[in-house]
């Protein structure tokens, strides 16, 4: 850190967990998805259940994260998530280190429809070779209720990864705000941050423990 | 930045292209995603199988005891349904599972014939695979061309269906009111006569007599008080018992009589006579009575078997 | 106790009612509730409920059956289908060569070892009667019958020894301790004729019973008042059954009345049904004494009948026992269980020769099964009867080679992947022959027929879905046909 932390350029605005949980999660989905189509279930599974240990770790981080990755940073009322699309139309002058409350919005669907999925994909079955740790916990038939449903939610996170790249592209080429670099680097240009604005970055060993203490849970109701 | 709603447009414009390109690129790649979004859009073609088709009646049921446990309604794998003619027509992920007329360019023969100890066999291993001759319909069916208008009996050489015995599910309290009319009659009968009258089964109201164990004991006067059950009992056993031509009223007046035993009694001619109006009768046994042979040649030329009578004692 | 109740059976009678008898018998008032009940229960069981003072007592079917009384001839050993009626002429051609290795590999055989020969059929076969059905020239006599047999050509059983293949075969588990089928068949039925056991065992052939021994016809965990009862053709039908001798019918009455007041003391202080099945079985034998010798006498029968089966009165030979099974049909007897041993044809001594002991076998048996069917058929019997003719496995078309070695005369070993079996009577469709096996009678190509197959198939055409002819027994509702999906084989029927 250099002497004076206003005069520089870049401004830090994403702790390294949530940056190592956002491009996890982007690769795990990628796991998830071609695994299942191609019929590696043991790699579907071991993605999946890492998959809901990083979101259980996230949900934990939501709360005693640093600034912005903290749930209260980037959840707005309705009201004010509708003003701000209204402003995105027009030149909207309103400056969020964080997740802007449209964005945030998407970070909470996202986490709820991914949660849902890890968790019915722990009752789904394959019908043939295979089923999800706890699929025996229900009869054969809620089972394989619950694998249709696996199946819809997909669909579900297809269109909402869609709508996110859509919203990420549409800052980057029409509002010329570059939101992946910073998900990159954790670094924004200080003229996309709040005047004074600064992070208070929460213990990064604090994020190891979280996480160890997800993969435990995961650990300990699966397998 | 005065050109930014021209560039938002720009951007949006540019984004529905992409996305109609992805979507016409997963339509071409993914055959089950194209008839998703025809069918979202009402385009979809839905051939049906015609009712009396060969398909209809022998390769429809293969797939529904077989198959559609999991291409089917509930589930389906592989994206593939084979639970409607226009489903299985449509193939599944990979595309069309059925190429008419060429059995060995069709997915779902090469999967059925596959050893069971394959990954990619199906029904998959544990489940209850075709038989031999469910595979020959199967086989024979895509050689003909995998028509649903292709009639039943067209194919020829095709092997016997396999019938399932379905047995029904009774009903107490309809049997209950079934019997109910003559259930006292009944009772007293069984009281009076234990173990010679009882029901056919416990899912009817018919009944059978059997008073061969009794003897000699058993003459007219105990049948006659069979009488007000006269059009219930489907099967009477008399062999060994004492009666007689005499007995030939009442044996007539069992309508609905279908197995008649006289063995070892003193019936003759006449009660072979008497027997002409019952309809349902299927067989008499006259082992060791006094029916000559000349008597029973009607009831045979009706097609009712006679036991006994070329060997009378 | 109430002063209502007035006599001992009365109070065992209320005392052996359970709670869901009592909502069956009260269906009129109660349906609602009897509706309750049988619907919690998915898939329920057949109320067999019946008065414990008569347990043989008439039960109807379940549906309207076509079948009244069993006849199983069992041919202890396992008969080879390869002499007799599976007529292979590839293996002819292939008699002497080595056996494939496709026929050895990744299988067990009980004696076979190394690489055995294969050994073509030893006796000529033909076509006969209007089915055309192919049949050895060691059976004569059955070939005058051939057109009322059904063949099960497919049979087949995962036991290759004998006394766990009888037990399946007749327990439907190759475990002892299962109930067996005449006594699944008389719990479910009843038997017609009171003075008589419901379930009659009658054994052939000297000293040998059978492998597994009397489980074969054992209740298991049914009441014990559902077993097989054995009966002999000579001497005295039933052992023990005659009166001492100095002991009056009436003494022995006053005895079993003595012994009924003990039994019911017992019964009012332990509440044991089986103690109420003892009386009634104590009351049966007595009743048997008179009728018993009656129908086991075949003296009674005319000359001309006793030639055509080939029956000497006196002997023990499995010509008396079939005259004897016609004798009990006719008596209302529900299950004659006949077994004749003798066709285990290693070729280890003489008589487990293919050209000794089974032609000696087929000799002892061929006549009386044709007079005992051709009988049945005359007395308009056979068409509520089943007769069901079989041994526990197959044999293999294999040459024994009883530990490498060559055997000093002709056999064959056990083989469960294939055996032949035949009915007859009620409801099976005369003429027929169902399933197929390969070239070289090793496989089974076409409709295999699993025991429990033929056992849903049996019960079937006596009225019963074998699925809710059970009993609770160890946490389990028991079935003959255990817990795989058995199928009721519809091409064999009527």
């Amino acid at each position: 850190m250099s002497a004076d932390p206003q005069k520089e350029v870049h401004v830090q605005v994403w702790d390294a967990p949530v940056r190592l949980f956002h491009w996890a999660i982007v690769i795990l989905m990628l796991v998830s998805w071609l695994s299942a189509d191609q019929g590696y279930m043991r790699v579907h599974l071991w993605s999946g259940l890492t998959l809901l240990a990083l979101l259980i770790f996230r949900l934990v981080w939501g709360l005693i994260g640093s600034t912005t990755a903290r749930f209260r940073d980037f959840l707005h009322p309705p009201r004010k998530v509708l003003a701000y699309l209204r402003g995105l139309a027009g030149a909207n002058k309103a400056l969020f280190a964080g997740h802007n409350p449209a964005g945030g919005l998407m970070v909470v669907g996202l986490i709820a429809v991914l949660l849902l999925q890890a968790v019915t994909g722990l009752f789904s079955n394959d019908g043939l070779r295979f089923h999800g740790p706890l699929a025996l916990l229900v009869s054969e038939e809620t089972s394989t209720g619950i694998t249709g449903l696996h199946g819809m939610i997909f669909n579900v996170i297809l269109v909402l990864v869609w709508l996110h790249v859509v919203a990420v592209g549409f800052y980057l080429f029409v509002k010329g705000d570059n939101l992946i670099f910073p998900m990159l680097t954790g670094k924004k240009k200080r003229a996309h941050v709040p005047e004074g604005w600064s992070i208070k970055l929460a213990h990064p060993l604090m994020a190891l423990l979280v996480l160890m203490a997800a993969a435990g849970l995961v650990f300990w109701l699966t397998v | 930045m005065s050109d930014r709603p021209r560039s938002a447009l720009l951007y949006f414009a540019c984004v529905t292209l992409v996305t109609a390109a992805g979507i016409a690129t997963a339509m071409t790649f993914r055959p089950a995603f194209r008839h998703q979004v025809l069918d979202v859009l009402g385009l979809a073609d839905v051939p049906q199988a015609a009712p009396g088709s060969f398909y209809t009646a022998r390769v429809a049921p293969l797939f529904e005891t077989r198959c559609n446990g999991c291409h089917g309604d509930k589930m389906d794998r592989g994206q593939l349904r084979l639970d409607s003619f226009a489903l299985l027509m449509r193939g599944g992920k990979h595309g069309a599972v059925i190429a008419p007329g060429r059995v060995d360019g069709s997915e779902l023969f090469r999967r059925i014939t596959l050893p069971e100890s394959d990954e990619q066999a199906m029904p998959p291993s544990g489940k209850p695979p075709l038989t031999k001759d469910d595979i020959i319909v199967i086989r024979l069916w895509i050689a003909a061309g995998a028509s649903g208008a292709l009639p039943v009996h067209a194919i020829k050489n095709a092997p016997k269906p396999v019938v399932e015995i379905e047995i029904p599910q009774s009903d107490p309290v309809q049997v209950h009111r079934q019997r109910a009319p003559l259930a006292d009659v009944v009772r007293q009968l069984q009281v009076r006569f234990p173990g010679m009258l009882e029901y056919v089964s416990r899912d009817s109201a018919d009944l059978e007599m059997n008073a061969s164990l009794s003897g000699g004991t058993f003459g007219h006067a105990q049948l006659r008080e069979f009488l007000p059950l006269q059009d219930r009992i489907l099967r009477a056993d008399l062999s060994g018992t004492a009666i007689t031509d005499g007995a030939a009223p009442v044996l007539a007046a069992m309508t609905r009589l279908e197995v008649l035993r006289l063995a070892n009694t003193k019936v003759a001619a006449a009660t072979m006579q008497a027997l002409a109006p019952l309809k349902s009768l299927r067989s008499v046994t006259v082992t060791g009575s006094a029916v000559p042979p000349a008597a029973v040649v009607a009831l045979r030329q009706r097609g009712i078997v006679v036991y006994g009578s070329d060997d009378v004692r | 106790m109430s002063e209502t109740i007035k006599t001992p059976t009365q109070f065992a009678q209320l005392q052996a009612q359970t709670r869901r008898q009592f909502l069956g018998w009260g269906m009129g008032g109660l349906g609602a509730l009897y509706m309750n009940d049988a619907m919690a229960a998915p898939g329920h069981t057949l109320d067999l409920a019946r008065n414990p003072s008569t347990p043989l007592s008439v039960l109807p079917p379940q549906i309207k059956s076509k079948v009244k009384r069993v006849i199983y001839l069992h041919m202890g050993g396992a008969p080879s289908q390869l002499e007799l009626f599976d007529h292979k002429p590839m293996l002819a051609r292939f008699h002497g060569k080595p056996a494939p290795e496709a026929f050895l590999k990744g299988k067990r055989f009980a004696f076979i070892s190394g690489i055995p020969k294969l050994l073509g059929p030893m006796f000529p076969f033909h076509q006969a009667g209007q089915s055309g059905a192919w049949i050895t020239d060691r059976l004569p006599h059955l070939e005058k019958s051939i057109d009322d047999l059904c063949f099960i050509k497919s049979m087949k059983t995962d036991q290759f020894n004998h006394a766990p293949a009888q037990l399946l075969v007749h327990t439907g588990d190759p475990r002892t301790g299962h109930a067996s089928l005449g006594s699944w068949v008389t719990y479910g039925l009843g038997s017609e004729n009171q003075n008589l056991p419901g379930f009659i065992v009658l054994i052939s052939s000297g000293g040998i019973t059978a492998n597994a021994g009397k489980p074969l016809w054992g209740s298991g965990f049914l009441p014990s008042v559902y077993q097989g009862v054995q009966c002999r053709s000579a001497g005295e039908p039933v052992l023990y059954l005659d009166n001492p001798k100095g002991v009056s019918r009436a003494e022995r009455r006053q005895v079993l009345d003595a012994v009924e007041q003990i039994n019911r003391q017992t019964h009012r202080e332990y509440g044991n049904p089986e103690t109420v099945a003892r009386i009634a079985q104590y009351e049966m034998a007595f009743r048997m004494q008179l009728e018993a010798s009656e129908a086991m006498d075949i003296r009674r029968e005319p000359q001309k009948v006793l030639e055509r089966y080939g029956a000497q009165p006196g002997k023990t030979s499995y010509a008396n026992n079939c005259l004897v099974a016609r004798r009990l049909a006719e008596r209302g007897v529900r299950f004659i269980q006949l077994y004749h041993w003798g066709w285990d044809s290693h070729g280890t001594p003489t008589d487990e020769g293919l050209n000794v002991g089974l032609v000696g076998r087929a000799r002892e048996t061929d006549q009386p099964t044709q007079a005992l069917l051709a009988d049945l058929k005359q007395r308009g019997l056979l068409e509520d009867t089943l007769v069901v003719w079989g041994g526990e496995f197959g044999r293999t078309p294999m040459w024994e080679n009883r530990g490498g070695q060559e055997m000093a005369f002709i056999g064959r070993d056990h083989h469960p992947s294939c055996f032949t079996i035949w009915m007859a009577g009620g409801g099976v469709k005369a003429g027929l022959t169902h399933g197929e096996t390969d070239e070289m009678g090793y496989e089974i190509v076409r409709n295999p027929v699993e025991v429990r197959d033929l056992h849903a198939t049996m019960l079937y055409l006596l009225g019963f879905d074998h699925k809710k002819l059970n009993y609770p027994y160890q946490g389990l509702d028991q079935k003959l046909t255990g817990v795989k999906p058995a199928r009721i084989v519809s091409e064999v029927l009527a």
